[in-house]
C-alpha cells in the first residue's frame, strides 16, 4: 500500500510538469481574392509579369493580321501564311519567350473565380460577314484560318485552331477557373476568292464571358 | 518480549507497472506545445494568387500567398536542456495545405504538409526566447478557396 502511495505522488508531479507554460498558436488567415477575368489579342495592357506581381489593365491597341496577294497568284487556292503587326513574343505569365512575333498572335490570359464551382469563362469572336475595300467589294471572313501552338508547348491548347465563321459568332477557346491561358495563332488566307484589286480589311472582336 | 515483523515486499499490481511504465516513458520524451503568444503574423490576412509551374502545361487550380511572420517561442521552461522544436500544421479546412518557410538563420527552414510537423530546431536551448524572421508560404487548391479561412500553427518541443 505504501508504494502505491509513492506512486501517486510521482503522478501528480507528471502532470504538473505536462503543462508548465500557457500553449498558444499562430493564425494565418488566407483570403481567395477577387474575382478577375483578363483577355489579351496581340499586345496586351499587362505591366510585368503575374509571377513578379504584375497587374493587368486595358490597352486600345488593335492588332493586324495581313497578306498580300500577287495579281498572278490570286485565287490559285494555294493558302499564304499571314503576318501580324504584333510584336508580343512573351508570355504576360511569366515573360517566357511563347509566341514568334510579327508572325503569331498571342492569344492569352486568365479568368479567376475562387470558389468551388466548376466554371469555364468562354472566349467568343464576333466575325463580320466579310472584309471589304474602299469600291464595297467584300472578300468571305471564311478565307481566314488559323493554326496554334507555342514554342516548348504540349498538350491541347486552350485556343484551338479553326476558321472563322463569317458573319457569325463562334467561340474560340475556353478558360477553366483559375488558370492561365495561352496559345499563339498563325493566320493564313486560303486564297480561293478572285476578288477585284483592292485592299480588304474587316475587324474581329474577341470577347471575354465568364459566370 | 515482542518483536515487530516488517512485511515482505509485495510485487506492484500490473496496472500500477504499467503507468509507472507510462509515466516513465513520457518523462523520457515530452511533447509540448510552445507558448508563441508573442509571435507577429505581419500579414494577417494573406490574399492568395493562383499559379502554375507553368502555363503551357494549361492546368493548374493551386493558390499561394505568402506573409513574413515574426516567430518568438517563449522557451524558457527548457532553459539549458536539449530539445528539438517542430512547426506543426494540423488537418484543417479548406482541405490539403501545404505550407514551406525560409528563415534567418536560428531556425530551419522547411516544407510540411498539414497534418504533420516539420523540424525547425535541434539542440541545446540557451536563451529563455528564440526568434526569427520566417517567410511564410501557403498554397491550397484554389477549387477549395470559397472564403476566408483562418490556418492554425503551432510550435510543439520534444524535450529529453
Amino acid at each position: 500500500m505504501g508504494q502505491l502511495r509513492i506512486f501517486a505522488g510521482g503522478l501528480c508531479s507528471a502532470l504538473a510538469l505536462s503543462v508548465p507554460v500557457p500553449a498558444r498558436a499562430f493564425t494565418v488567415a488566407i483570403a481567395a481574392g477577387s474575382q478577375e477575368i483578363y483577355l489579351q489579342v496581340g499586345v496586351g495592357g499587362f505591366s510585368g509579369t503575374y509571377i513578379a506581381g504584375g497587374t493587368p489593365g486595358n490597352n486600345a491597341t488593335i492588332n493586324n493580321v495581313s497578306v498580300t496577294v500577287a495579281t498572278t497568284t490570286v485565287g490559285n487556292g494555294t493558302a499564304l501564311a499571314m503576318a501580324t503587326d504584333s510584336s508580343v513574343g512573351a508570355s504576360s505569365y511569366d515573360g517566357y519567350v511563347f509566341c514568334t512575333p510579327n508572325v503569331q498572335l498571342y492569344i492569352g490570359g486568365f479568368y479567376r473565380r475562387p470558389g468551388n464551382g466548376n466554371t469555364t469563362a468562354t472566349i467568343t469572336a464576333t466575325v463580320p460577314a466579310a472584309l471589304v475595300d474602299a469600291a464595297g467589294d467584300k472578300i468571305s471572313f471564311a478565307e481566314i484560318s488559323w493554326t496554334t501552338g507555342g514554342n516548348g508547348d504540349a498538350g491541347a491548347e486552350p485556343f484551338p485552331a479553326g476558321t472563322f465563321v463569317a458573319g457569325g459568332s463562334q467561340v474560340v477557346g475556353t478558360m477553366a477557373h483559375n488558370t492561365w491561358n495561352e496559345s499563339c495563332w498563325t493566320f493564313s488566307y486560303k486564297n480561293s476568292a478572285v476578288p477585284p484589286q483592292g485592299s480588304y480589311a474587316g475587324q474581329v472582336v474577341y470577347t471575354m464571358t465568364a459566370p | 518480549m515482542s518483536r515487530r515483523r516488517t512485511p515482505a515486499p509485495r510485487p506492484l499490481r500490473p496496472i500500477a507497472a504499467a503507468l509507472l511504465l507510462a509515466c516513465a516513458l513520457t518523462a523520457r520524451s515530452a511533447t509540448t506545445a510552445i507558448d508563441d503568444g508573442a509571435t507577429i503574423v505581419y500579414t494577417p490576412t494573406v490574399t492568395m494568387g493562383w499559379q502554375s509551374r507553368s502555363p503551357r502545361a494549361h492546368s493548374s487550380t493551386l493558390m499561394a500567398g505568402t506573409t513574413p511572420v515574426r516567430v518568438r517561442l517563449n522557451v524558457s521552461p527548457w532553459l539549458h536542456r536539449n530539445g528539438r522544436i517542430y512547426l506543426v500544421l494540423p488537418a484543417q479546412q479548406p482541405g490539403p495545405i501545404r505550407a514551406s518557410w525560409t528563415t534567418q538563420g536560428r531556425l530551419l527552414p522547411g516544407t510540411l504538409v498539414s497534418g504533420t510537423r516539420a523540424l525547425v530546431y535541434s539542440g541545446p536551448i540557451t536563451t529563455p526566447v528564440m526568434e526569427d524572421l520566417i517567410q511564410l508560404a501557403i498554397a491550397v487548391d484554389g477549387r477549395q478557396m470559397d472564403r476566408v479561412y483562418n490556418i492554425d500553427f503551432r510550435f510543439e518541443m520534444d524535450s529529453n
